[in-house]
């Protein structure tokens, strides 16, 4: 029996036709692209800006639509945790961990209390 | 740190992975093997995923749609828009971490691994590695990245499903809270916190506005470019005033 047509790897092949390769092919073409790019250039600057930009605008959209259980906590609350995690972040110059630990405990406190 | 050798400089990518960063991005994407079971696909199909996706919106995505019985090329036109993301992100990256004499091949696979985590946590601890030995030092922390991360994928395969309702909350807001602030930990100019502001008050704008997943990207190109164009004004200004 041929790889291709073995059930088996069925779902594999389905991973890397639908899931792989269409994600895959944005890296593969920036890998090009960035040969044209320099260090000191505006270009690269601006990227950098966009770039961060677009991760903001990921997280918005986890807090504002979230799916699963996340959904099952109120929207101020979300938010409130989020706020909680960068008064940490600010206040204990800028840990990236205890951010994380007071926005975690806050919302885990808030679902223990709503859900 | 100056005279280690590239071995011990991938050693150290590894050890600051493992500090942290790799094993939040592992238990983030812990939920990603429970999809894949539920969606019907085999352990190493889950484990798969994030060796090859390595990306966890789109993993979550696939999974998500192929359980909705999604048309397929559907979801590989989903996927593509999704993960369009990942262009700036390389861009912004690869010129930082190639050397003189780094290879096209070497950058291809170099690609490979920028995601999320990967790529905050790379675009603020690069400046302190000497150019030679970047590329090092990035195949060390993005490969203890990705492994943790796959075996957790697995983990989430077997457990998923039977987490209390505080703590599947919990674990979906890891992403959210880690992102934000890994962004706010690498703001180093006013534009990076322009962008940052911009990309959180626009969102529900764009997503309302803009054609159904295209709404990130417009985002993106908006408020990213108001941003670089903000702080370069401010820029030009400080330089005006220091001369």
């Amino acid at each position: 029996m041929s790889i291709l047509t073995d059930p088996a790897h069925a779902p594999y092949l389905f991973l890397i036709l639908f899931g792989f390769l269409p994600s895959e092919v944005w890296r593969f073409v920036s890998a090009f692209v960035a040969q044209g790019i320099s260090e000191d250039s505006e270009v690269f600057v601006w990227v950098r800006a966009v770039a961060t930009c677009l991760l903001a605008g990921v997280v918005a959209k986890l807090i504002l639509s979230p799916s699963g259980a996340l959904a099952l906590v109120p929207l101020y609350a979300r938010v409130g945790a989020i706020l909680a995690g960068g008064a940490a972040f600010l206040l204990f110059r800028r840990s990236v961990v205890a951010a994380v630990i007071f926005g975690e405990g806050l919302l885990i406190a808030a679902a223990m209390l709503f859900t | 740190m100056g005279g280690l050798s590239r071995v011990e400089w991938a050693l150290e990518g590894v050890r600051q992975a493992v500090k942290g960063p790799a094993w939040i991005v592992a238990v983030a994407l812990t939920g990603v093997g429970g999809l894949a079971r539920e969606a019907g696909f085999p352990f190493g199909a889950a484990v798969a995923s994030t060796l090859l996706i390595w990306a966890g919106p789109a993993q979550v995505l696939f999974f998500g749609a192929v359980a909705q019985h999604v048309a397929p090329a559907a979801i590989a036109f989903s996927i593509c828009v999704s993960s369009m993301r990942l262009l700036p992100m390389c861009l912004s990256l690869l010129p930082l971490l190639r050397g003189r004499r780094t290879s096209l091949l070497t950058q291809v696979v170099a690609s490979h691994f920028v995601a999320v985590t990967v790529w905050t946590e790379s675009m603020r601890r690069i400046h302190d590695v000497p150019r030679d030995a970047r590329m090092a030092f990035y195949f060390g922390f993005a490969h203890a990245c990705i492994l943790a991360t796959a075996a957790f994928t697995g983990l989430g395969y077997w457990l998923m499903g039977d987490l209390p309702t505080p703590l599947g909350a919990g674990l979906l807001f890891l992403s959210p809270i880690y992102f934000i602030t890994a962004l706010a930990r690498n703001a180093r100019e006013a534009m990076d916190w322009l962008a940052i502001g911009f990309g959180l008050v626009l969102a529900p704008v764009t997503s309302a506005l803009a054609p159904r997943g295209f709404d990130l990207l417009f985002l993106g190109l908006v408020g990213g470019t108001a941003a670089w164009a903000i702080g370069r004004k401010l820029r030009a200004r400080r330089g005006e005033a220091a001369a």
